[in-house]
């Protein structure tokens, strides 16, 4: 029923999708780039800092330099150039899938992907400002079979259609390719859990064992983490009672961001993010020190790049989710009424400068969530493979049990507010404290290593035998 | 039953006459010595070998003697006690090395003996770190023309004279001599008379020290890149078993190895300088076609496909004008691996050995002063039979070809027009050929000529295929020599360039499949031929077995 | 493969942790704040880098860095090397290639024909220099090494010889090593023509 009221605009999706596509690639192209130059800053170095636009020709001199921002480029123009290396044992189909999909499935996560506030069908709006619920001034879809039933009942269709209309003009700016999407997030885990299918596939059919090892390793640690960061986030649901992500960061422009209800669930989230982005302390897929380079050891050129962008594109979707799920999305504290006026007339200049300034917000805190991939990843070292697997199972997973019990009490017996907020911090603190001391507790047969070995070696003069044989 | 205390430790020597440098070695300890030389007389002029020596009386006792004795010179009999690592001793050991060192230039870096020299060897073992030596040394000038392959390094000699005493105890023709005294000794040949017998190289073995070095090896290569097999020499039917000195599938040089079934501790310069068609530039490495067109490379597995082929369709018409010639430079393998292709084929093919290359007479040692035979009881002889295995190829031959037929009748046979397909395998050293271009021209005329050889020749011009044969330091293999003393081979070298064994081609001939091993085909000749039963053991040993009863 | 016995093996057992360790953050925030303090002090410049811009600004090497590879000549211009494959034979890499020859000066006995050292596959370990024993062979401290092809890297006498040229003209790199005097072809010449070295034995 709804389909019909929806008139689906080709050109309007096709458009964002460009411009989404080419946002996203320039941003993973100059992630790289801050990749290089936070790692070179941590370590005292300067990083790239010479790679500008002059081309290497002596006329456009003066564009040398620039913090290294020509590097990407180069990066790009090199992985294009460089020759492409086909083993010759490889599973040809899946190899040359493998990196498709790796690409695939992260660009396709980004559909859902909002990086702005995304404004609310002026018909819903007076409809939701109509209807009996004063909860949610800003309702974007009919929540409940009742209000679908008001909507129903209450609207003209034609008006309703011609409230579309107007909202997917072109004068409408909507920052994603999906927007209302109302599976939200659970999109973008069903989506990003597919992309392992990449990393196994480019494993396997690479026909090498360190490869092969590489890929085993992602699958058992994909599986692993999507199960903690599941737990984390169906706290976030139980909250808000719903998936739709733009309903999500509303809620928390009423009522809070999440992470201060819930820190527990969100440092839950964190830690599993690292691991569904194979970033360090996580990144035993691909380590270099015992797997060569893991899963893509055999890639070259641009498919390795592909790969490489699939990952980089995860970390934006995955800092994109958790700047939505805990950090309150495109709202900032005190700013809301004045960054969300209401778009009844027609589109004006207060509402664009409105939207951009909600854009850079988004973009900002998504920033935070990445310059902390970078500096985690020079902060805590590679985990064993044990390690990985304990933390996920004995740490993560009964964390994350209690962290949803402790927003489901709160829930159903606090009040809202200081007492939920103030019940959830709590429980998630003591559960923190009793999973630590019962794993102390657990007795565990710690692993013996091996400190060192040490053989006896003789050093002996030419013997005896081998003498006499020479004189004689 | 004698029983020997060295060093403590007993030894049972039998009632063999033994000096104590032998004892010791029975008993694991080394006496350090360079004048003695099992094959040469005793001279006791290096004192490297004093030691302290003494006997225990019947009454438990031991009486030493006051002072060190040369090892080499005391002999040794029931009850003799030899004490090598007694203060005296040692002491004796470390001054005759610092003596020996005093005009010793050390020059190691541009020594060829470097690496197998007993003065480091012994110095580093027994020595001492200093010398007390103030002087300038003697550095009497270089002789390096002393004979066409030999070169002194004068400066560097020890005087222990094994040189000396090898012209004149085992090559009878006495050319080097100890000229000067004391302190300017010097080993020299009289004007004219460089030191040429065909026996010389082996003092440049005996040398302990870098003074005598072969000019064919000459700043070669350092020894200690060489890697050696154990080997056996194919100049001619003696078989001197030697060890065979290679560095990256290249022959360097070829050294006696002690072997008293064979020839003792020698071998002579013909063997020793002869294998230098191994290193040959011009050696076939691929397999030749030739046809109305020319001449043209083809693959191994072609040329395999295309000599089975013209066999099979030759056999199909009459088999008896096949003929196989198992030259005497096949290894026993090699040449029952063809024999058995042969059988493969027909029961009627020809199966005849090669012409034996002989020339001259057998040649013995020692001879007399002037180069003469001699009447003295003999040391070494170079036999006229220029070919390692004439006798292990009869034998393959005998037990296949039961009406016996020859290499004549082969060329007999071409004459008439009577031959399909002649499979002649050669390797016949160019020194010493077995035919002349008369022979080549008559085999020329078969109407199918297979030649297997490494050099071209003017029988290889006449052949319709021609496959590259690997040399004697490329295969394993045993060969027979005249005394019917079996011997295997070790390979040094892998095959120039991509050729291939022999035995290889003839396994591929066969049809069989895997790499050719001869241990297991000397098992399988072991085992079917009667004569050649002693090789079914696979390993014969460092001194290879008799096949017959020795004559 | 022999077994390594049991004696031979030293067991450690990793340490017990205790509640803030087993609970990690605490760590992790430390960790942070040291990764921060790092990166903030280069942003800001309170930390000096390191890192030297290089072109322009080129390095001060020590002197005995090991870069690429020169043969001495000795007094009268000619090669110092005696041939005598000590540097090759303590090569861990195998890059040297000699090719020996009796030498065609009275004051010795042999010299290198052909002497190529393969730059591409040498690791500048200096063991070359160790061994030999009249000082011809010596690492310099040239660094940067360019070639348009690998035969461009092989480097053989004549060029080694002419990186000797070049250093001692540039100052840069003084003949270092003088450590002994092994051999007639380690004196001077003139001692050399009558042969005789002091006594080392
Ligand atoms: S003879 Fe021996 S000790 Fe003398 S220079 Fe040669 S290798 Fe050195
Ligand atoms: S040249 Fe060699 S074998 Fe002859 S005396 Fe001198 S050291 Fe002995
Ligand atoms: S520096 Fe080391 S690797 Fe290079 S040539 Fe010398 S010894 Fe060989
Ligand atoms: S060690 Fe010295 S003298 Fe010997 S070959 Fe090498 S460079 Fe020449
Ligand atoms: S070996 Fe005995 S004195 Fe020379």
């Amino acid at each position: 029923m709804l389909f019909d009221l929806i008139p689906f605009s080709l050109l309007v999706t096709v458009f964002t999708i460009a411009v989404i596509f080419v946002g996203v690639l320039t941003a993973v192209a100059y992630l790289t780039l801050l990749e290089r130059k936070v790692s070179a800053w941590v370590q005292d170095r300067v990083g790239p800092n010479r790679t500008g636009f002059d081309f290497g020709q002596p006329w456009l001199k003066f564009l040398r330099g620039f913090f290294g921002l020509g590097q990407p480029l180069a990066d790009g123009v090199k992985f294009l150039l460089k020759e492409d290396v086909v083993p010759g044992y490889v599973d040809r189909v899946f190899y040359y899938l493998a990196p498709m999909i790796a690409v695939g499935t992260a660009l396709l996560a980004l559909a859902v992907v909002s990086v702005g506030d995304t404004p609310v069908p002026p018909v819903l709006q007076t409809l939701s400002a109509n209807s009996s619920s004063a909860d949610s001034p800003r309702r974007v879809f009919p929540a409940t079979k009742s209000e679908l039933a008001a909507m129903n009942s209450t609207t003209n269709l034609s008006d309703v259609r011609a409230g579309y209309a107007q909202y997917n003009n072109l004068s409408t700016i909507k920052f994603a390719i999906a927007p209302n999407v109302d599976i939200g997030f659970l999109f973008v885990f069903a989506i990003g859990g597919l992309a392992v299918y990449g990393i196994v596939l480019g494993g396997w059919s690479s026909n090498n064992k360190y490869s092969l090892l590489g890929s085993l390793r992602s699958s058992a640690q994909v599986i692993s983490y999507e199960i903690p960061m599941g737990l984390s986030v169906l706290g976030v649901l139980v909250m808000v009672g719903s998936l739709n992500l733009e309903r999500v960061v509303d809620w928390q422009a009423r009522h809070g961001w999440l992470i201060a209800y819930q820190p527990l669930a969100f440092v839950l989230f964190l830690t599993a993010i690292f691991a569904e982005c194979n970033r360090l302390p996580f990144d035993l897929p691909e380590c270099e020190q015992e797997l060569v380079g893991g899963y893509h050891t055999e890639y070259s050129s641009m498919k390795f790049a592909l790969f490489f962008l699939g990952e980089y594109t995860h970390m934006i979707t995955t800092s994109f989710l958790t700047a939505a799920l805990f950090m309150g999305g495109w709202h900032l504290p005190w700013l809301n009424d004045w960054l969300s006026p209401s778009m009844t007339g027609n589109f004006d200049l207060s509402y664009l400068f409105a939207l951009l300034i909600k854009l850079a917000v988004f973009v900002a805190k998504m920033f935070v969530v990445i310059a902390l991939f970078m500096l985690v990843r020079w902060t805590i070292l590679r985990f064993k493979f044990d390690q990985l697997m304990a933390l996920a199972w004995k740490g993560l997973m009964p964390l994350g049990l209690m962290s949803l019990l402790g927003v489901v009490i709160s829930r159903q017996f606090m009040p809202p507010g200081m007492g939920q907020w103030g019940f959830q911090c709590a429980f998630g603190l003591v559960s923190l404290v009793i999973v630590g001391v019962v794993s102390l507790l657990l007795p565990t047969e710690a692993p013996k290593t091996v400190l060192s070995i040490s053989r006896g070696r003789s050093h002996s003069a030419t013997s005896a035998p081998e003498l006499a044989s020479r004189a004689s | 039953m004698a029983t020997v205390l060295v060093n403590d430790i007993p030894v049972d020597i039998g009632d063999e006459k033994l000096n104590c440098i032998q004892a010791a070695e029975r008993a694991g300890v080394t006496i350090p010595h360079y004048c003695w030389h099992p094959a040469l007389s005793v001279v006791a002029s290096c004192r490297m070998c004093l030691v302290m020596v003494g006997e225990k009386k019947p009454d438990g006792t031991v009486a030493m003697q006051p002072k060190v004795v040369p090892g080499c010179q005391t002999p040794v009999k029931d009850g003799t006690v030899i004490q090598t690592l007694d203060p005296k001793s040692t002491g004796a050991q470390q001054s005759t090395l610092e003596s020996l060192l005093l005009n010793h230039p050390l020059d190691c870096p541009v020594c060829d003996k470097a690496g197998e020299c007993l003065l480091q060897d012994y110095s580093f073992q027994f020595g001492k770190a200093t010398s007390r030596m103030v002087d300038e040394k003697n550095t009497p000038p270089n002789k390096p023309n002393i004979g066409p392959n030999i070169s002194l390094f004068t400066d560097r000699c020890i005087m222990c004279s094994r040189c000396v005493r090898f012209t004149r105890e085992v090559a009878g023709t006495a050319e080097l001599h100890v000229v000067q005294r004391g302190n300017h000794s010097e080993i020299d040949v009289f004007p004219g008379h460089p030191i040429d017998n065909k026996l010389a190289s082996n003092v440049v073995d005996l040398c302990p020290v870098g003074a005598l070095a072969s000019n064919d090896f000459l700043y070669k290569q350092r020894v200690w890149n060489l890697k050696t097999v154990k080997s056996v020499c194919t100049g001619c039917s003696t078989g001197c078993s030697i060890n065979l000195d290679t560095n990256k599938s290249v022959v360097y040089r070829l050294r006696p190895r002690f072997n008293p079934r064979a020839q003792g501790h020698f071998m002579c310069d013909e063997g020793r300088l002869g294998y230098h068609n191994v290193n040959s530039a011009l050696r076939f490495t691929k397999p030749l076609e030739r046809t109305n067109s020319g001449t043209q490379a083809i693959d191994w597995q072609q040329s395999v496909a295309k000599i089975d082929q013209s066999v099979r369709s030759a056999a199909q018409t009459d088999a008896g004008k096949i003929w196989f010639v198992l030259s005497p430079f096949l290894t026993t393998e090699e040449a029952w691996l063809l024999a058995s292709y042969a059988r493969s084929i027909s029961p009627f093919c020809r199966i005849v050995s090669g012409p034996v290359p002989s020339h001259g007479v057998d040649d013995n040692y020692p001879k007399d002063r002037k180069g003469n035979p001699s009447t003295n009881p003999v040391k070494f002889t170079i036999r006229a039979e220029k070919c390692p295995n004439r006798r292990g190829i009869e034998a393959v031959v005998a037990h296949f070809q039961k009406s016996p037929a020859t290499f004549a009748d082969l060329l007999a046979a071409c004459d008439r027009g009577e031959v399909a397909v002649a499979f002649v395998t050669s390797g016949y050293s160019t020194a010493f050929p077995a035919w002349g271009t008369e022979t080549a021209e008559r085999l020329g005329k078969a109407g199918f000529l297979i030649v297997h050889d490494m050099l071209p020749s003017a029988l290889s011009d006449a052949a319709a295929i021609v496959i590259p044969a690997a040399a004697f330091s490329e295969k394993d293999g045993t060969y027979i020599n005249h005394a019917g003393l079996a011997q295997t081979t070790e390979a040094g070298c892998v095959p120039q360039r991509g050729a291939r064994t022999d035995g290889q081609i003839y396994l591929d001939l066969l049809g069989r499949r895997g790499l050719v091993r001869a241990i297991e085909i000397r098992k399988e000749i072991g085992k079917a031929v009667p004569a050649l039963a002693a090789l079914a053991t696979g390993e014969l040993g460092e001194h290879g077995v008799f096949v017959t009863a020795r004559a | 493969m022999t077994a390594i016995a049991e004696k031979n093996v030293t067991w450690v057992k990793p340490p017990r942790l205790n509640l803030a360790e087993q609970i990690y953050l605490p760590s992790v925030a430390q960790g942070m704040i040291t990764t921060l303090k790092h990166l903030v002090k280069t942003v800001t410049g309170l930390n000096a880098t390191s890192t030297q811009q290089y072109p322009e600004q080129q390095p001060v090497l020590p002197p005995h860095y090991r870069g690429v590879h020169r043969l001495n000549r000795d007094e009268q211009g000619r090669v110092k090397c005696v041939s005598c494959y000590m540097c090759s034979t303590a090569c861990p890499a195998h890059c040297i290639d000699i090719v020996a020859a009796p030498s065609p000066w009275p004051d010795r006995e042999k010299y290198p024909e052909t002497f190529v050292i393969d730059e591409l596959r040498c690791i500048y370990c200096g063991m070359c220099e160790q061994a030999c024993p009249v000082d011809a062979i010596e690492l310099t401290t040239i660094f940067s090494l360019t070639g348009m092809s690998r035969e461009d890297m092989m480097f053989d006498k004549e060029k080694l010889l002419s990186v000797f040229d070049q250093t001692v003209k540039l100052g840069t790199d003084p003949v270092r090593t003088r450590g002994g005097r092994l051999s007639v072809a380690a004196e001077p010449a003139d001692a050399g023509l009558t042969g005789s070295s002091s006594a080392q034995s």
